[in-house]
């Protein structure tokens, strides 16, 4: 039955997986193409198009084709343990498959494997003559921090502007980010809608409502921020119901502590949801810690977008900083969204996740909350299969007496 | 490999590289000194012979195992010279230290202190710095604001003062350092090099293992016995150099010079990386002059997005310099940033007609039977059998 909210994830769908092989080519205006997050509002505000080149490699992994396109990125040579959704960005790369962007904006944010696609990007010989932009992300979240980076962000539209010959409309700038403040509003409040016992709706709807706003050519317009106001005034209906998902009789929440990837979702996580009653409250995009952007001045909102950049955009969060942060974030979640278990994919490219393990399992050990680290490739689904991820979270929720 | 050469320099600096602790720590200690220790080449040693301090630099020589790291770090998803060296911290072969500075140039060594700070091994003073992923004014101007941090946490905790007239003397002391390091160095652009790439990574490893001011005086001997030493003729060789992250051992090296090439020089963390140029002497703020050495001057982290051009450069200067017929690109499993970065120098150097043998491996010896087959094939085809 196609209710309210499978409209919604259709309509998020098809904007976010629209996006494969080289976005800009339907875009209007100068291309700016980055290895990863740059502040989305700032070339929305341009009026440039902003390909993120790592989310066309992941998306990629989504394709039916993906099992080909990761072997292409293998055979490039550019790392046997890189992250799939870099190798894919690569192949896509090498093989010609990208077009000449105008400009480049690459910056270390969030992991590793982004700073080497930002290393194949500026050392692309057919793309040498473009003007490229590196910035620094710190792995630090205080008020020096966000200013250091916000000062990085100002400096990319002196580049912008340098590029282009054009001016930054200031007073679009400030509209666009007004939408983008009501739109993270909503997504916190759809948060908060959330932490409902059953849970309401679908959850997995934050990490598309998240990218709906961030990642996809809709981004930062009135249609976004008009789906997030449905998808609160529908999701409130539900919880002064009191109704859960539909079809689905909540036993266990979790939560998944990383990114969903191209597959898990509508395999794992939606056959866990069904046969067991596994309901995964949260992964790591979708945690929503936004603050509004301070537009009392110029140097008020480019300091916000810093703290938005290190300490609120997801993986930025998660990925560029402390264990104890993360470690923070794990027990906030499971005491707001009353989880009964953390999963931790612990991804094979996450050299940050993979490097916290032990203090994970120790942190839930003493907390006595349930823990089980997979170690699969949320890129490719091939290295641990979705039958085995199952199985696997199925025996341990079994043997931790959740089901 | 060893060259013949006889010298108790070359013996000590051969000992000195080839175990954790030693007698220089010994001494040192004796004479109640203090050693900190620290990873990354970008962290500055200046300011710890300032404080008067011992550096250490953290490797992993002689591991055979990381079981008690991977406890800690995924062993199939982290490097493994990070998990070797995190092991031998684990394990108690860093305890003479008496605190450690973190150089989080990568995502696993960053996470070193993070997961040392939650261990039994937790000494009291551990901090980490970061180098910059870019270069620029500003970059330098964070890097030094995160060096004047450092430099006030080691003045609070080990009760000291770190003056710039201090600074500025372990900046041309370190200075000198280098100078030895590269006129050693240079005496391997010839054809016969009097000394063996083996020699050559105990040579700079000892530097990072006991106090400068001795590792100077045995420098200055060293080069002065090098300068008089007869090389007899030797077969022809295929003269190659190593690019790539750390490798504290000689292992790699002594496989290449065993298969008949020669290793002329390198660009890695340990070796040649560090050698490069001088930081500013007088500067009225030597504090911002090794900032702007490290992420300006010298950001030969492929961590920083602006440095390739830098190492592509400094490459091909050392193939015209040291005559290189080859490289080899090493780096190790899961090291992302230098798994990019050979990956685009490898394009750039066919493009140029420099053969290239890529080779990932893991930190123990005991991986390196297939890299043997390969570094053969490599020099065979160099050297058109010739050899």
């Amino acid at each position: 039955m196609i209710n309210i909210f499978s409209q919604l994830m259709m309509e998020a769908n098809k904007s976010l997986y629209g996006l494969t092989i080289d976005p800009q080519n339907a875009s209007k205006g100068p291309v700016v193409l980055g290895n990863g997050d740059f502040f989305i509002e700032i070339p929305v505000a341009f009026g440039c198009a902003f390909s993120d080149l790592t989310l066309t490699g992941a998306n990629g992994t989504a394709l039916p084709t993906a099992a080909e396109l990761i072997d292409k990125g293998i055979e490039t040579g550019v790392g046997s343990r890189m992250c799939n959704a870099i190798k894919v960005a690569s192949y896509y790369l090498e093989a010609g498959l990208i077009s000449k962007p105008d400009m480049i904006i690459t910056s270390n944010s969030c992991c590793d494997s982004m700073t080497t696609l930002g290393i194949l990007m500026n050392g692309y010989k057919p793309w040498a003559d473009v003007p490229k932009f590196t910035m620094d992300a710190p792995h630090s979240f205080d008020e020096e921090s966000y200013l250091y980076f916000g000062h990085q962000l100002r400096n990319a539209v002196t580049f912008m502007e340098t590029v282009t010959g054009r001016k930054m409309d200031w007073d679009r700038l400030r509209e666009v980010c007004v939408e983008s403040n009501k739109q993270r509003q909503l997504l916190l409040e759809f948060q908060e809608l959330k932490k409902a016992v059953p849970c309401p709706t679908e959850p997995d709807l934050a990490r598309q409502g998240t990218e709906y706003t961030t990642w996809t050519s809709d981004r930062v317009t009135p249609t976004v921020t008009a789906w997030l106001e449905q998808l609160v005034t529908a999701t409130e209906q539900r919880v002064k119901e009191g109704k859960g998902i539909d079809g689905v009789n909540e036993k266990v929440r979790f939560l998944w502590q990383d990114l969903a990837g191209s597959w898990a979702s509508g395999t794992v996580l939606a056959r866990l949801q069904k046969e067991l009653g596994a309901v995964c409250l949260m992964d790591y995009v979708s945690y929503a810690t936004w603050t509004p952007i301070d537009l009392s001045s110029e140097e008020t909102m480019f300091t916000s977008f810093g703290k938005r950049f290190l300490l609120e955009d997801a993986m930025n969060r998660q990925a560029l900083h402390t264990a104890d942060l993360f470690c923070n974030d794990i027990l906030q979640i499971v005491k707001e969204f009353k989880c009964d278990a953390v999963i931790m994919p612990a991804h094979i490219g996450h050299r940050d996740t993979n490097s916290r393990m032990k203090i994970v399992r120790d942190l839930c050990r003493e907390h006595g909350i349930p823990c089980l680290v997979l170690g699969m490739d949320i890129w490719d689904k091939r290295y641990m299969t979705p039958e085995v991820v199952f199985d696997r979270m199925k025996t341990f929720f079994e043997v931790s007496g959740l089901i | 490999m060893r060259s013949g050469l006889k010298s108790d320099i070359f013996e000590k600096f051969s000992a000195l590289a080839g175990s954790i602790s030693n007698s220089e720590v010994e001494g040192w200690k004796q004479q109640g000194g203090k050693v900190i220790g620290y990873t990354c080449s970008f962290v500055p040693e200046e300011l710890f012979v300032a404080a008067g301090l011992m550096p250490f630099r953290i490797r992993a020589t002689g591991s055979l195992s990381a079981g008690r790291a991977d406890d800690y770090f995924e062993a199939a998803n982290i490097c493994s010279l990070v998990r070797h060296c995190f092991n031998k911290i684990l394990t108690g072969e860093y305890e003479f230290i008496d605190g450690c500075v973190i150089g989080g140039g990568c995502d696993a060594n960053r996470h070193i202190l993070d997961n040392w700070e939650k261990s039994e091994a937790r000494i009291p003073f551990l901090h980490r710095i970061f180098f910059p992923h870019s270069s620029g004014i500003l970059m330098a101007q964070n890097f030094r604001n995160q060096l004047e941090n450092l430099k006030q946490l080691l003045e609070e905790h080990f009760g000291l003062k770190i003056t710039d007239d201090k600074l500025r003397d372990a900046i041309v002391l370190c200075n000198e350092i280098r100078d030895l390091q590269k006129a050693i160095y240079a005496l391997r652009k010839v054809d016969n090099p009097p000394i063996t790439a083996s020699e050559t990574i105990a040579l700079v490893v000892a530097g990072y293992s006991m106090p400068k001011e001795a590792y100077k005086a045995d420098l200055t001997q060293l080069l002065e016995e090098l300068r008089g030493v007869t090389v007899p003729e030797n077969k022809k060789t295929v003269r190659l150099m190593v690019v790539g992250p750390g490798h504290d051992e000689p292992t790699l090296c002594d496989i290449i010079e065993t298969m008949g090439g020669t290793v002329v020089t390198d660009l890695t963390c340990y070796g040649g990386k560090t050698l490069f140029g001088s930081v500013r002497e007088a500067d009225p703020d030597p504090l911002q002059a090794l900032a702007d050495y490290q992420v300006i001057d010298r950001p030969l982290c492929p961590k920083n997005l602006d440095a390739h051009p830098i190492i592509n450069r400094e490459v091909m200067d050392k193939i015209k310099e040291y005559r290189v017929d080859g490289i080899i690109g090493q780096s190790y499993l899961c090291c992302e940033t230098w798994g990019g970065e050979l990956f685009v120098l490898q394009k750039e150097l066919k493009e140029a007609g420099i053969p290239m043998l890529r080779i990932e491996r893991e930190y123990t010896s005991d991986s390196l039977g297939q890299v043997q087959t390969r570094v053969q094939a490599f020099i065979e085809t160099i050297s058109g059998g010739l050899l």
